[in-house]
Order: C-alpha cells, then structure tokens, then sequence
C-alpha cells in the first residue's frame, strides 16, 4: 500500500442520519478486523459492540464559559487546548482501566457507579480537580509553556506525570519513556519502590527526572506496600521528519491489538486526535474539536455525562495522514501485565514486519550515567594531526573521543 | 517562538557540496581516523524549538553507543531530560539507542561516505 492515495469520501444519498451526523460516516461494512484498545470486533456482526464500546470511552473536547484560567486567563480552551484534551482522553482511558476495567461500558442516562463519577470529577473543567484544563494548563508553565500555548504530545505527557503526583485516590505511576527507549529496571523500581533495587529509595544520580512516587517511596502505609502501583506508560515518538515513514505503520497498528493499549495521542499536522485504533489502512479516533459548554455538576456530586461520551460513529483516517510526532499510551495494573507487556514488545519487534518504534533494554546502559566523563571537548592531538582540513566553508570536524 | 537564524537558512548539507567533494572529504578524514565514523548532524529545517548545532561535522568513535552520542549532543544544547529530542537517521528511522555507531554506520551510511542524522523534537498541536 502507498501512501499519498487519498481515500475517497463517501457519496452515499444523503439520508436523515448522514445530515444528523454531518461528516460522520458510518462505520465501513468491511470483513477487516476492527482493533479498539487491545479488542478485536468484527464490522460486520458486532457494530452494536464497536459503537458502544467507542461511546463508553471519554471524550474531552473544547469547552467554553469555564472559570478563567489562573482566575484571570481563558475562559474557553477553543484554538489551542486539543492536544490538552487528548491528554485527558488517553489519561481518563488509564482512569476507566484502574478504576472500572476495560470492559466497562457507559450506558445512556443509567445511574452510574461512584468510581465513575469520581473519574469525570477528576477532569472537570474547574480549578481544583486533579486533571482539568485548568491544572494542564498551568503546570505547562514549568514545561515552558504558558497559557494558551499550544502542546505537543510529550509536553501533554510530561505535565499528566507531575499530576498524577497529587492524585492519590489511583496512586498511579505516570512514566515518560524518553529518547524512543523503555527501560524495564527504571519501571520496575517506580512502580515497587519499595522493594530494594541497589539500596537507597532514590534514583540513581543522572537519572535526574523528577519521578512521581520519589517523596512516597518511604512512607507508604503497610497495605499498600507489595502491591504494584498501577503504570501508565506514556513514550512520546517522532516517527518521521514531515510525514510518517511507512515502515513504522505496521507497529503502529500492533500498538491497538496490545490488550495494554490506552490508544495514541497525535493527530494530524496542527490538531491533535486521540486514537484509539484501526481498521484496514484507516485509523479509528475521537477528536476534541469540538465546543460545548462546561459542565456544572450537581449538588450531589453527580455529573450530567451525556457531553463526555462520543455518540456518533468515530471519526476515520488514512493512517498516512498521521502527523509522526505522537505518543503511545499502555496501562499495566500488575506487574504481571508488565510483564506480558513486555513479551508481546519483543515478540513485536522479532517477527513484526514493521519496524519497531522504540526500544525496550533491561537495564538503563551503564555508560548513561558517566557520560560527562567522555571527553567533550576536541581531541587536540587528534586536532594537530587534522592540521589544515578544513572545507570551503571553513567548516571543521569537530572529534569526540572516549 | 525564536525566530529563524541563519542555519535554517542554510541549505543542507548535502546541498551545499557536490558529491566528488563529499566522497573525497570522507576518503581523507578516514585515513587519518580509520577508527573514527564521519557523522553530518543538521537540524531539522522546519524545528522551531531545539537550538541549532555550531558543528554539522562529526568524526565519532566507533564504539560510542546512540545512547552516548545523544547524551552528548542533549548536554551541548542544554536540555531537560523531560525535552522532546529524536535523531533520524537517513531523515527516516529513529535511531535504535543500544546500537553504537559502527552497526549504525554500517546500515545507513550514504553512498559519499557520511552517516546522515536530523534531529527535531515534536511538532506542536492547537486547532
């Protein structure tokens, strides 16, 4: 298959539902396998499930006449709050995983469960709740980031980590996996930080990330020790430089069949998608552009719901549309979910016909921690010897040694 | 956002010399440093967020890991751990980082002798 063929938009007459639903087709008529987060459907005899899958996922989307940001600042995330509310989505699927399971399903106008609840509480557009527009967008002023700046996939990842911090009601490990690289060791000891990994509680100096659970390591209560913290693996990608290469499109759709998936967050050049899977060449999201009013929950607590679930048939894209800056979510309840996580990466990366999109290694390399004894600085007997090699341009190779 | 300076300007490298050159200049630096991998590191020419390079020419040793070479190149620009930083080899492939960079030059060296790297962070999304 090459990419640049565009799909070709669907002609069918325009019944009552394709003007209700405007651009939203119906989901294809195809015998292709349909990939949602690690489940695998069949379009043609379980429609019913797909939809009603997609439609229990959460759907954040741009909000208007919520409080001003900061008290003073935006009152409506319209423009540049996209990639802000894909992170809600790929966060708030963790949430559902931890707090009701994979196979929980939303239904319309029920009385919901207390833990549901408490997780659309969490991303109320508010200034207190752990994961609002209004948290995300101030603790991206430490990602350099102010106010209404627009985000990219591991700005969004990088400021979920520092929020989930406070969340003690999940007690998740949120892991930013840098430089396309999982190391299964640094994993290990965020998730079992009690469990003696070469002695102290802390990171080994030179990891230098300020890691979630480094104050908490400690001082954890009895109970809670032996039990593995619940992880979400977040590994922000550059696929490409301008356009995805072809090569990773294959592992990129592996990606959804693992039963750890929490999606992809990405989109297309400019606006973020949250991507929750595929069928065929076309990849299966739901998009925050949209504007609805904030929410105001009742005096009990509860929360009108019905704005927060995606009620029409998803949206679809060639997946050689996706923009290659993205990143990939997993969730691990247990660290026997890791660890089958694990597995299925490498099982991957081995007989996969795509090429892997990042790495997974044991243990962080030793060598990553002494670097600055290498020399940095030009070689200079190496320098005498270059003598006169310069170019036209005056542009001389600069030597590292070790 | 900074705004443009001079080497996004400048044309790639590969644009700037013909080929004859090019081969020729790898023929010289690798029988001075035979043990040495001439390396071209250019920026990605529509990166808006990580600092340009005072150097596109590298001679690195052979037995240097990915790991290692992006450590060195993330402390010469002064960046966070928590930064967005991604080499592409070839302006294709993520650079696999356990692999030094013989079995890196090995793979994708082009046909004048360099071994080609971008590098550019993540694009920015907001409508």
């Amino acid at each position: 298959y090459h990419c640049g063929a565009t799909s070709q938009p669907c002609q069918a007459t325009l019944t009552y539902d394709t003007l209700r639903f405007g651009e939203f087709e119906d989901f294809p008529e195809t015998s292709e396998p349909v990939w949602i987060l690690g489940k695998e459907f069949n379009a043609l005899t379980e429609k019913e499930e797909i939809l009603s899958d997609v439609t229990s996922r959460l759907w954040f989307t741009y909000r208007k006449n919520f409080q001003p940001i900061g008290g003073t600042g935006p009152t409506s995330d319209t423009g540049w709050g996209c990639m802000l509310r894909c992170g809600q989505m790929i966060l708030g699927e963790a949430l559902v995983c931890r707090h009701l399971g994979r196979d929980w399903r939303w239904v319309r106008g029920q009385k919901q469960k207390e833990e549901y609840i408490s997780i659309l509480n969490a991303f109320i557009d508010k200034k207190d709740s752990y994961y609002s527009i209004h948290q995300i967008a101030q603790m991206g002023v430490g990602e350099g980031k102010s106010i209404g700046q627009w985000y990219g996939p591991n700005t969004v990842a990088q400021v979920l980590k520092k929020l989930a911090m406070f969340d003690s009601w999940s007690r998740l490990v949120v892991h930013v996996a840098m430089d396309n690289t999982v190391v299964i060791e640094e994993i290990k000891r965020l998730c079992m930080p009690w469990l003696d990994f070469g002695g102290a509680c802390a990171e080994p100096e030179g990891a230098g990330e300020l890691n979630g659970c480094l104050e908490g390591a400690c001082a954890l209560a009895e109970e809670e020790t032996a039990l593995w913290k619940p992880l979400v693996l977040l590994i922000p990608l550059r696929l490409g430089l301008s356009d995805i290469n072809e090569a990773y499109i294959e592992t990129l759709k592996q990606c959804f069949m693992l039963p750890q998936s929490l999606g992809v967050i990405g989109g297309k050049p400019n606006s973020a998608h949250y991507f929750i899977g595929y069928v065929g060449e076309e990849l299966i999201y739901l998009d925050p552009h949209t504007t609805q009013p904030a929410v105001e929950p009742y005096e009990d607590g509860q929360v009108p719901d019905e704005t927060y679930h995606c009620q029409h048939p998803p949206c679809r894209m060639h997946i050689c549309e996706l923009d290659p800056s993205i990143a990939a979510g997993f969730f691990c309840k247990t660290e026997d979910e890791f660890d089958d996580w694990c597995m299925r990466i490498r099982r991957v990366s081995l007989y996969g016909r795509g090429l892997p999109m990042f790495e997974l290694v044991d243990s962080q390399p030793s060598h990553m921690v002494s670097v600055d004894v290498l020399n940095l600085t030009p070689d200079f007997s190496d320098s005498d010897r270059l003598e006169r090699f310069f170019d036209s341009e005056d542009e001389e190779f600069e030597i590292l040694s070790l | 956002m900074p705004p443009l300076d001079k080497s996004q300007l400048q044309k790639p490298f590969k644009q700037r010399k013909s080929f004859a050159t090019r081969k020729q200049e790898v023929a010289g630096i690798r029988t001075k440093f035979p043990n040495k991998i001439p390396v071209i590191i250019e920026r990605y020419q529509r990166e808006k967020y990580l600092p340009p390079l005072d150097k596109t020419k590298f001679l690195v040793p052979q037995e240097l890991t990915m790991t290692q070479f992006v450590t060195i190149i993330r402390n010469r620009m002064a960046l966070l751990p928590t930064q967005a930083f991604y080499l592409l080899i070839d302006s294709s492939g993520l650079a696999s980082m356990s692999l030094t960079m013989a079995q890196v030059y090995k793979d994708h060296k082009d046909e004048d002798g360099f071994l080609y790297m971008t590098y550019a962070s993540q694009e920015m999304f907001g409508r």
